[in-house]
């Protein structure tokens, strides 16, 4: 074990080319589709929070369901989708970072929504006192009420690329893990630990906790730019 | 002004029974009352915040402004907080010439740049009392706008109603719990006593 550690530190110093293609595009995978999915789920979950509608509950019922969409159940249907029987097997997107970052946007854009949506319910009230008295129109009430949630919109954003990095029943079966081109760091890990290749995975490991604590820290350091 | 009769009731409780009212436009009314006697409810109902059992069909919104007794900050600077209720008929040097005049007048032009969400109660209301100012409505609701604010500013705050009046010529529904402020600024008081409208 203490050798395994000794080993992936000398890997990762060493500056190898595939710890890095790998670490590559875990990143350009995690921070795309994390980011996608916020851009789109804070304007949806900041409306869903503020609606007044009939059947706004059955939409947040149906949200929050599909926040807990096992994530072998979502690639497994973009694997169909993309597949050559699939609707959409013309955009070859199926063995692409193109199709993870797609299953990822399926699986985050719930959670997006949901995280939203339950922060802005309860901030609506004493928001919607003030922009509904004064007669400030409706978008700049939205712009005001995201505004208000900006804080908590980090902390979602950071929630979600943890998610994204952590994940790997949908990658796997999207990406197929593929030397070079769709093999993230979870995938990698699975799959050296079962060639045996302990140090390159321990080496990924290391890796994947220290994103993680980095998660974290800016987490932290948000929250203390908050509380000057 | 027609005030229609309005009812609300919460979890089957009757809150606000209020009878049909005329009030003399351009008037400055009180709504005194004590507490959870349903002053703020009848506040927010005429204007739109929430809604009567019945009788909503009948307030003009759309001219009603409401100031809230929650002060309620949002995470902008103090004058920006005010621009967020600029008036659409007013360019942008206008209105930013009248938010200055009212941060002057209510001592906030060395805030004006702060957070407002970092502001003390009474600042917090000084700031909100501005920003429902910025914009010229026909009536008027201000729900306990000197509350919390420090004893030397009230008469300052006081004036500063009176001048919006006279420019505006607007209807204000003053809602406070201090019969003393009532006396010194309406013209007409009514009371109110669980719910009901009293003598």
């Amino acid at each position: 074990m203490g050798q395994a550690f000794i080993e992936a530190f000398e890997l990762i110093l060493s500056g190898d080319r595939i710890v890095w293609q790998i670490i590559g595009v875990t990143l350009e995978m995690t921070l795309i589709s994390s980011f996608v999915a916020i851009l789109i789920g804070v304007p949806i979950g900041a409306w869903l929070g503020n609606a007044t509608f009939r059947g706004r509950r059955v939409l947040v019922i149906i949200d929050r369901a599909f926040m807990g969409l096992p994530p072998v159940v979502c690639g497994l249907f973009c694997y169909l989708l993309f597949s050559g029987v699939g609707p959409l097997r013309g955009l070859h997107l199926l063995y692409t970072v193109t199709g993870m970052v797609i299953a990822q946007i399926i699986l985050l854009l719930p959670m997006a929504v949901g995280m939203t949506e339950s922060h802005v319910f309860a901030a609506a009230p004493v928001i919607n006192e003030t922009t509904r008295g004064l007669k400030i129109g409706k978008t700049r009430s939205l712009f005001l009420t995201i505004n208000e949630s900006r804080y908590h919109i980090i902390s979602t954003y950071l929630f979600l690329w943890g998610r994204a990095m952590a994940e790997v029943g949908a990658v796997s079966i999207v990406g197929g893990a593929i030397m070079f081109k769709t093999n993230v760091m979870t995938t990698a890990i699975m799959n050296y630990t079962s060639m045996g290749n302990f140090k390159s995975a321990m080496a990924l490991g290391i890796i994947l906790l220290f994103l993680v604590f980095l998660l974290n820290i800016i987490g932290a350091l948000l929250q203390g730019d908050r509380n000057k | 002004m027609i005030i229609p009769a309005l009812k609300k009731t919460y979890k089957d409780q009757l809150v606000l029974d209020f009878p049909k009212t005329e009030i003399a436009d351009g008037s400055l009314v009180a709504l005194c009352g004590p507490n959870g006697s349903g002053k703020s409810t009848l506040g927010k109902i005429l204007a739109g915040v929430i809604k009567a059992d019945d009788g909503c069909e009948k307030i003009p919104y759309e001219q009603v402004g409401y100031m809230s007794q929650q002060a309620f900050a949002f995470r902008l600077s103090v004058k920006t907080n005010l621009l967020q209720n600029k008036d659409s008929a007013l360019s942008r040097e206008e209105n930013e010439a009248r938010a200055e005049k009212l941060m002057k007048i209510l001592q906030l032009s060395e805030l004006a740049k702060k957070n407002a969400a970092k502001l003390s109660g009474g600042q917090k209301q000084r700031m909100s009392l501005a920003r429902a100012l910025m914009k010229d409505y026909k009536v008027l609701i201000l729900d306990e706008p000197t509350a919390s604010m420090d004893l030397e500013i009230i008469p300052v705050a006081e004036q500063l109603i009176r001048d919006y009046q006279e420019r505006t010529n607007c209807t204000i529904l003053l809602i406070t719990h201090s019969l003393d402020q009532a006396e010194r600024l309406a013209s007409r008081i009514l009371y109110l006593d669980e719910g009901k409208l009293s003598n």
